[in-house]
């Protein structure tokens, strides 16, 4: 079950628990912009229900999108409302989550809640010489980019830190304020690193744009690309076949291996503990060639298609590799548990209430670390997931050791699932890698070599709409949300990897009672990348 | 922490031995295309252009040129034209010289041409 | 060495006195770095992907330290900047910083390929390629380049392995 094209429009009691609901994956829903704010307000109270995504796209008038993920009742709802003019009901007082969304919303297209509240520069460089193109209409006036001022005892310092960091780690640059060795604040910038990705993917077919979407965050390249996919996928209205969605699914858990891997390495370096870096790497390295051995990659970039997957993956490698390269990262983690000089640093470092988790509408193994259960896998079950994996691993303690503890309960967790897809891969016939793009996205079957099927769809298929996709990568839920012109080329393409979201956590992680030393070793447990929020 | 070292010296020693000697995992990785002159047509040079998503193909004339350099071995001109491009299995690829990425592939003349 | 393609390179005299100078320095090469070389690294925009390959050199698996390689943070005592990324426009103050805070002689070795002009075209974001703004001197290709490759581009950058890529034709079936 993949994602499929949004469902009919609904009033909105309906849909929020009246009788008639639909059982689709997906519901869209119209919001007049006067009824936003309480239907926000409702939503952001109802139970089992998180804010996952807030976008726009268009110009004159801005259409508003808020994706929200109904996790008891299994359903994403999207919200549609039309802007007119250049505000809207402030969102972020009612839903915390959707601060740096606003802020990203007014930089693209120009539109901002009302309230007059200070914005932060998200993507556009402060350089003047620096023209970059928008998705929509510039804003009036640039943003304020005003922080909260911090008083601690009257000697607060702020620095600017990064982009240029240690040796191996992406540029980062962020804001500290500290009082001497407290970190009393710490504030990202991301326009750095911003590359423009959704801006690029307009006028690309869906199959063109795989290939940037795959390196917009590499390290996520199957979580975000099959994300992706399978929204582009619900617009064209076509399904992968079985055999794909079981491969792509193979394939997600050795990326979550993997980077559980990497974690631990980055864990174990930022405790300087250099035995357990390399016991962790020793693995690490292990899974990366099993990835190439299996998919021909070591990090998985190109086995996702539009439609299917370009690549099935060798059974026999994976099933001879797979148990040498987990026992390595396994005894790895056993040891490290006992280490106690490397205990005592994660623990109490870097801690999350659950209260904070969602409120700050965290996804992933931090969030679960923080006692919040959410994994698409089992909430939203997508491809072959549907009664694979009955419950999420959690923590209830939110710092870096439980983190860490998700981590390592997880990869346990993916090993098991992979045995399981492979059993159960055998059962499905053939071993069929794609299926046919209808003819009136003619332009997304030229030019994407072999494999394309050659029946087109009727006269009467639709060649353009809009889908929404998801899946559990290593660091959360994924989002993405595409729609089509007429052509089958991409007219807005929206990405959301878990990094948008869980960036923030990684503030509000840092300036609980934690000092400097502590920053290396809370965004190790945090495993996010820049990549993956500057896009 | 006796158990770091134990756990060390029974896995024992994983560092390869490249350069002194060839490392085979090296083979199993994805590497640049090797073309075939005598299928590379105008028509399917043009097709490969096309097909190439990281601007490492261009045609100039009756040569296709191929900038290894530019290359991320996806293997879609392959996939899209495998009677005229294999694998090339090459590993190593370092340039003190950029232009030495840019290869100059001779196309097939036609009949007419 | 310094490089054609930094924008600005002027007249030929300036280019043969410049060839010259690359000459003398890849002579020199061997002598400085061949036995200890310090590694600053510089993302510009990657998708990540190469920063953790470039990580991996000094894991168990590659161990650069044992063909004296090292890492460092400091540009002041780097000699090589290993250089990621397709150069964003918005990062070029801070690439041009950390190239002007390493003292000479140093190497710039653009990695992966969208340093090496590959992925992004050269647009309002990104200048393309990192030779665009910093005199490259080796240039390794892959998406990412694995840790292998990676070695043999820094053995290649200090001239202790020959380079190889100049005697391949990419023609399936022929001699290289």
């Amino acid at each position: 079950m993949t994602a499929v094209k949004p469902a009919e429009s609904r009033s909105l009691p309906s849909v929020l628990g009246g009788t008639d609901r639909s059982d689709d994956p997906v519901v869209v829903a119209p919001v007049g912009p006067s009824d936003l704010g309480s239907v926000v307000s409702e939503l952001v109270r109802s139970p089992g229900s998180r804010l996952a995504d807030l976008f726009a796209s268009g110009s004159d008038p801005v259409m508003l999108r808020l994706v929200w993920a109904l996790d008891q009742s299994r359903q994403y709802l999207i919200t549609e409302s039309e802007i007119h003019g250049t505000q809207y009901p402030a969102l972020s007082d009612i839903a915390p989550a959707a601060f740096a969304e606003e802020c990203e919303i007014y930089e693209q297209f120009g539109i901002r809640p009302s309230g007059g509240k200070p914005l932060n520069r998200v993507a556009m460089p402060p350089q003047s010489d620096i023209d970059l193109p928008r998705l929509g209409c510039a804003p009036a006036q640039p943003p304020q980019d005003v922080h909260a001022p911090h008083v601690v005892g009257g000697h607060a310092f702020e620095f600017p830190f990064g982009p240029v960091r240690q040796v191996g780690v992406e540029s980062l640059y962020y804001g500290l304020v500290t009082s001497g060795e407290e970190l009393v604040d710490l504030y990202l910038f991301t326009w750095h690193k911003h590359r423009g990705v959704e801006w690029r993917a307009q006028g690309q077919t869906p199959q063109q744009a795989l290939f940037h979407i795959e390196r917009t965050e590499g390290l996520g390249a199957i979580g975000n690309g099959w994300a992706f996919a399978a929204a582009a996928e619900a617009a064209l209205a076509i399904e992968p076949a079985p055999g794909a969605l079981h491969s792509r699914a193979i394939a997600l858990e050795l990326e979550r291996l993997y980077n559980h891997a990497a974690a631990v390495a980055a864990l174990c370096q930022a405790c300087g503990l250099a035995v357990g870096r390399a016991a962790a790497e020793i693995a690490l390295e292990r899974l990366l060639r099993l990835n190439a051995a299996v998919y021909g990659h070591r990090y998985l970039f190109g086995v996702l298609r539009i439609g299917g997957v370009r690549r099935m993956p060798d059974a026999a490698a994976l099933r001879t590799g797979l148990p040498a390269a987990f026992a390595e990262l396994r005894r790895a983690g056993e040891a490290l548990l006992s280490t106690n000089s490397f205990v005592d640093r994660l623990e109490a470092t870097g801690t999350l209430t659950e209260e904070e988790a969602l409120r700050l509408g965290l996804v992933g193994p931090v969030a679960r670390a923080s006692g919040v259960a959410a994994d698409v896998r089992v909430d939203h079950p997508f491809g072959p997931y549907a009664g694979l994996l009955d419950d999420a691993a959690t923590q209830a303690s939110g710092d870096a050791l439980a983190r860490l503890n998700v981590m390592l309960a997880e990869a346990a967790e993916s090993v098991r699932l992979i045995n399981a897809l492979l059993e159960s891969a055998g059962s499905e016939q053939g071993g069929e890698a794609g299926v046919p793009v209808p003819a009136g996205a003619r332009s997304v079957s030229s030019g994407c070599g072999a494999g394309y099927g050659t029946d087109p769809a009727g006269p009467g298929a639709p060649a353009h709409g809009s889908g929404l996709g998801w899946a559990e990568s290593s660091r959360g839920e994924s989002l993405a949300w595409v729609e089509l012109d007429s052509a089958g080329r991409i007219s807005r393409a929206r990405l959301r990897p878990a990094a948008v979201r869980n960036w923030r956590g990684f503030d509000d992680a840092c300036r609980a009672e934690n000092v400097f030393t502590d920053i290396p070793i809370i965004e190790a447990s945090f495993w996010l990348t820049v990549a993956g929020t500057a896009r | 922490m006796p158990q770091w070292f134990v756990r060390g010296l029974r896995r024992g020693v994983v560092t390869t031995r490249y350069p002194d000697h060839a490392d085979a995992s090296a083979s199993v990785l994805p590497s640049p295309p090797a073309f075939r002159p005598e299928e590379l047509t105008g028509q399917i040079a043009d097709r490969l252009v096309q097909v190439c998503p990281s601007w490492a193909l261009s045609r100039a004339g009756d040569v296709l040129v191929f900038d290894a350099g530019a290359c991320t071995a996806c293997g879609q001109c392959r996939e899209s034209e495998p009677r005229a491009v294999a694998t090339s299995g090459e590993f190593g690829l370092a340039a003190t010289d950029r232009s030495a990425l840019v290869k100059r592939i001779p196309l097939l003349r036609e009949a007419g041409q | 060495m310094p490089n054609a393609s930094v924008a600005g390179s002027a007249t030929t005299a300036t280019a043969e006195t410049e060839k010259a100078a690359a000459e003398a320095l890849r002579r020199g090469v061997s002598s400085q770095f061949g036995r200890s070389l310090h590694i600053r690294t510089l993302d510009t925009g990657s998708c990540a992907a190469c920063e953790q390959e470039i990580r991996l050199l000094a894991a168990p698996h590659y161990d650069l330290q044992r063909l004296g390689f090292f890492f460092t943070p400091a540009p002041r005592h780097a000699d090589l900047l290993m250089v990621t990324g397709p150069m964003l426009r918005a990062f070029g103050v801070a690439a041009r910083k950390t190239y002007e805070a390493m003292p000479g002689p140093k190497l710039v070795v653009a990695t992966g390929a969208c340093a090496l002009g590959g992925v992004y075209q050269p647009d309002a974001f990104s200048y393309g390629s990192v030779d665009q703004l910093l005199p490259v001197d080796v240039w390794i290709p892959g998406c990412p380049p694995s840790p292998l490759a990676l070695l043999q581009g820094l053995l290649v950058a200090v001239n202790r392995l020959a380079e190889r890529i100049s005697g391949l034709s990419f023609v399936a079936g022929s001699e290289s």
